[in-house]
């Protein structure tokens, strides 16, 4: 098992990924979306893994735009984008962003250049629930 | 007719809130920056005097965001967090705009040098040229 932790710049959101994978192993990607340029996002995800998301009580900022259907969580402090989060039948499941939590073991990685137009809500959906990491989301005070 | 060497182009944040212009020559030299806050971000540097950059809708609308010398003003856009520029740590009497958030990077010459921000005090120098005014 591999654990891989990072955090925003200002420290007010923490993520932890649990992976039975090897960090060299996991997928990088550089979606090319508008949203994803504009923030250099290089992001990671895994199936098999658990990705626990720790912010500090009103830190995460939630972006929506697209379907709608997922929550971009922007530190609300410093801006940076950490992940993706989005409620399944399953449960949550979430995309991290490797650049914004600076991430360790992709350095030097070249990534896979991603585009997801004219996917339909159910094609996405489908895609990301093979694809993306069950996740938790809790707020608590970095100290407690 | 103007013989001004540069030449206005306009970029933004993600949802549209926060829009801004700024004058380019053709060629433009821009900065891939190692720092902490520079990597989480992918901060693409394109550094300009005053002169040379607008806000034209949603100032308003940014965030700022300060640490260490709190010199650097980093600003983004509260809604959808996306930092299409700020005041520069190397540059305050000018601005750094991110190459990423520009509309359109057709028709420039972009050329992205790397800068070794972890390594800031010894290197910053060589950048402050970049925001002086013409005489």
């Amino acid at each position: 098992m591999t654990e891989l932790a990072g955090h925003c710049h200002c420290g007010a959101i923490r993520v932890d990924l649990e992976t039975p994978r090897a960090a060299a192993d996991l997928p990088l990607r550089a979606c090319q979306c508008s949203f994803c340029r504009r923030h250099g996002a290089l992001t990671t995800s895994d199936p098999d893994g658990h990705l626990h998301i720790e912010a500090a009580p009103g830190s995460a900022n939630r972006y929506r735009f697209g379907h709608g259907v997922s929550d971009f969580l922007i530190c609300a402090e410093c801006g940076v984008y950490v992940a993706a989060t989005q409620e399944t039948d399953t449960g949550l499941i979430a995309v991290l962003n490797v650049r914004g939590v600076d991430l360790p073991g992709f350095e030097g990685r070249e990534a896979q250049l991603m585009t997801y137009d004219g996917e339909t809500p159910d094609e996405r959906l489908a895609r990301r629930k093979a694809r993306w990491t069950p996740a938790v989301f809790v707020e608590t005070n970095p100290s407690a | 007719m103007s013989d001004s060497p540069f030449t206005w182009h306009a970029g933004g944040c993600h949802c549209g809130g926060v829009r801004f212009e700024v004058a380019l020559p053709a060629v433009v030299e821009a900065q891939s920056c190692n720092c902490s806050m520079c990597a989480k971000t992918g901060f693409v540097h394109i550094i300009v005097p005053e002169s040379r950059f607008r806000i034209t809708k949603g100032a308003e609308r940014l965030a700022e965001y300060t640490f260490n010398t709190r010199v650097a003003k980093h600003m983004f856009c509260a809604e959808c967090g996306i930092k299409g520029f700020y005041r520069p740590r190397s540059n305050p009497d000018g601005w750094s705009v991110n190459a990423r958030c520009l509309d359109t990077t057709e028709g420039l010459d972009l050329r992205i040098a790397a800068f070794d921000g972890q390594n800031w005090e010894a290197n910053a120098s060589g950048l402050a040229h970049l925001s002086r005014e013409p005489a």
